[in-house]
């Protein structure tokens, strides 16, 4: 068996298993029809006013702290590739990094910046 | 890896020591152990400007330049004398903020230490660079936080209003600083090591282009016309001890490092044009810097503000010791930094000192000073006579010393339209010493006693600027320890 | 195989669109999302040289890493400042920090 029928088969059953998910969804499920239906997020909460309002600011903190940790975080990846070629060395290099980013977020905590006002 | 090269790097070290225990200390101090922060502060700080003082004079010198890091970090005494100067300049602007924090900086004194320091340890590192990575990680440790810095003051809008300005323009101008990097990496050779790029730097117009790049981008950081445009809003804005450091430490820093990077990176000995191609577009921006900058002196009737712009036809003669490329003009560049050190320091120190009591910046406030305040009055005149140039101060020496060089160089015409423009910057620095001791006013700034801090930081400054320029070993051990391209 | 050319040509458009934006933008956080496009040209010259012309070489990749990073690191502080502004002024527009000037 070649590689590509390995693939046709995969797809067909790909196919199968959604298509035919759905179909009996549809074909057993009760159906109700009200206004709700047609909003965007059936919550059960009518939805008021426009997007465009003012969000709280602990929200921006928040969203400013996440994406300084988060790509921070990238670097470590280079060491996660070599990780076995650098040995013990890279991991202290690695960990001391990792103590001044925790320091940060130690520094954030205690200055209350991670608490939801 | 050899773990003896981090020996190299003892200022830094030392330095983040420094601030890694500070941010502890912060962390940890309780409410009513915080008044303790700012003294611990400046000891630690002290202490770290002493030994790294003590370990530069002490004798243990380098011969010669030294790499750690494959040359990633490069070091040699003149490097190791920049950061020292740095940290004394840093001091003073310790100093004469301490009463500031007391007052007016209560909830944010760690934030302003911390940040400070991290400041400098970019700095440090934009100094000692080997490779444009590491330069470009200094540059933006130095800049994004001097950014918080001049927003520190979260009550007044005009702090927001330069900060935005400030990290602005600094965002900008590092991306165009990058855009010409990477086109320096694609055409000299797929290394950015200095020693590897001036290899391949043979001056074609691809590499100009990416040279051009490279220069409009620390321009920036330089305030050099005609990237100059933010530097008036943001001194103004900001506070006035960090507008003092910004004023010196970032652009003296910034300085040393554009030096050191077009005489490593972009000079081939080998290929002259490439030499003569960076110092044919110096040359034009050096004379629009100084004139502009002083035209625009002339009529700011902030003091803050006229500073600033002092200071941008500052940066245009410091930029002078580029021309020559020998030990002469880093040694002159060097020496002029640390006498603009001094000498703007002292200046910014009684302007900070007025602000605090009197809450005064305008210079039309300062009428009629001498007769009520008179020995800041002297001092203030002093720095203004340093500033422009007049001897016997050690302002004259520097200036001397610098055009000297680039005379040597050939740069007549250059020498002869600064020296031109010194005229013009005399007229401004007496409009101020007039405005001092001539004018009359009828609501002079009230006799004022300074807090002690601000007064030993003045004293200092004082005595750098007076007898800085009599001290010819100091020029002659600058000179020894320099190096041309 | 695309010729290195092409990446250069994206990347110089990206630049100048970026400069443009920087120049003629009203709104502050406009002028950091013009920034960012810069940035993003520095990255595609960057992984671009390094791919094609010095392939053994991981110098120009390490680069991007970093320019990511801070650039990440400039653009929390630039919000926060920014946002600084908003609550003093009340808008984000250039217009608005105006008021240092003689």
């Amino acid at each position: 068996m070649s590689s590509y029928e390995i693939f046709v088969i995969v797809f067909i059953m790909a196919l199968v298993m959604v298509l035919g998910g759905s179909v009996i969804g549809l074909l057993l499920s009760p159906k109700s029809k009200n206004n709700q239906k047609g909003e965007q997020y059936e919550s059960g909460i009518p939805t008021r006013g426009t997007s465009w309002m003012q969000f709280k600011v602990g929200y921006y903190l928040i969203a400013i702290l996440f994406l300084m940790f988060d790509v921070e975080a990238v670097l470590l990846f280079p060491w996660a590739v070599i990780m076995k070629g650098m040995g013990v060395e890279g991991l202290y290099a690695v960990s001391f990094f990792l103590v001044v980013l925790i320091l940060g977020l130690a520094y954030a905590w205690r200055k209350g910046a991670l608490e939801w006002k | 890896m050899d773990y003896s090269q981090f020996l190299l790097m003892k200022p830094e070290i030392s330095l983040a020591l420094t601030l890694i225990v500070l941010l502890i200390a912060d962390l940890f101090m309780g409410e009513k152990s915080k008044q303790y922060f700012q003294p611990l502060a400046l000891v630690l700080f002290a202490a770290h400007t002493a030994i790294n003082f003590c370990d530069c004079c002490g004798g243990s010198c380098m011969a010669g330049q030294s790499e750690a890091f494959s040359g990633m970090y490069i070091t040699s005494n003149i490097h190791v004398f920049v950061k020292n100067m740095l940290n004394v300049g840093t001091l003073l602007v310790f100093l004469f903020s301490f009463e500031w924090n007391k007052k007016e900086n209560k909830e944010h004194i760690a934030e302003f230490y911390l940040l400070m320091m991290a400041t400098l340890f970019g700095m440090y590192l934009m100094i000692s660079c080997g490779d444009f990575l590491l330069f470009y990680i200094g540059l933006e440790t130095a800049s994004i936080p001097m950014a918080t810095l001049v927003a520190l003051n979260k009550k007044r809008n005009e702090s927001a209003e330069a900060a935005a300005k400030y990290i602005l323009t600094a965002g900008f101008s590092s991306s165009v600083m990058l855009f010409g990097i990477s086109l320096i990496y694609g055409s000299c050779g797929g290394s950015l090591y200095f020693c590897d790029v001036v290899k391949n730097f043979t001056a074609e117009p691809f590499q100009i282009l990416a040279m051009i790049f490279f220069m409009a981008g620390v321009a920036f950081k330089i305030s050099l016309v005609p990237f100059h445009l933010w530097t008036a809003d943001t001194y103004q804005g900001a506070p006035t001890s960090v507008t003092a450091y910004l004023s010196v430490m970032s652009k003296g820093a910034a300085a040393f490092a554009f030096m050191v990077i077009m005489w490593k990176a972009f000079s081939n000995i080998d290929v002259k044009s490439t030499f003569v191609s960076w110092t044919n577009i110096l040359w034009w921006i050096i004379v629009i810097t100084i004139t502009v900058g002083n035209i625009f002196a002339i009529r700011q009737k902030n003091l803050k503000r006229f500073l600033a712009f002092s200071s941008i036809s500052q940066a245009g003669y410091i930029m002078l010791g580029l021309m020559s490329g020998t030990a002469e003009g880093m040694g002159s560049m060097v020496y002029y930094i640390l006498v603009y050190l001094f000498t703007n320091l002292g200046a910014f120190g009684i302007i900070s000192n007025i602000e605090d009591k009197s809450g005064k910046v305008g210079m039309d406030d300062y009428n009629g000073l001498y007769e009520t305040n008179p020995k800041m009055a002297v001092v203030m005149m002093l720095a203004m006579f340093s500033l422009a140039g007049i001897p016997p101060f050690a302002g004259f020496w520097s200036k001397f010393f610098i055009f000297a060089s680039a005379a040597q160089a050939g740069e007549y015409l250059l020498v002869f339209l600064a020296l031109a423009n010194t005229i013009i910057s005399l007229y401004y620095y007496l409009l101020v010493v007039k405005a001092m001791f001539i004018n009359k006013s009828d609501t002079p700034i009230a006799t004022f006693k300074s807090d002690k801090m601000s007064l030993i930081g003045i004293t200092v400054c004082t005595v750098g600027f007076l007898f800085l320029g009599f001290i010819s070993q100091i020029y002659e051990q600058i000179i020894a320890w320099s190096f041309g391209i | 195989m695309i010729p290195v050319q092409f990446y250069l040509v994206i990347s110089t458009l990206l630049f100048f669109i970026g400069v443009f934006g920087f120049i003629s933008r009203k709104n502050l956080i406009g002028l950091l999302m013009s920034i960012e496009l810069i940035l993003n040209a520095v990255n595609i010259n960057f992984v671009a040289f390094n791919r094609y012309l010095f392939p053994n070489q991981i110098e120009g990749y390490i680069y991007s890493l970093f320019i990511i990073v801070v650039a990440a690191a400039e653009t929390a502080v630039a919000i926060a400042i920014i946002m600084n502004v908003y609550r003093r002024m009340g808008n984000e527009t250039v217009k608005s920090i105006k008021e240092l000037k003689n």
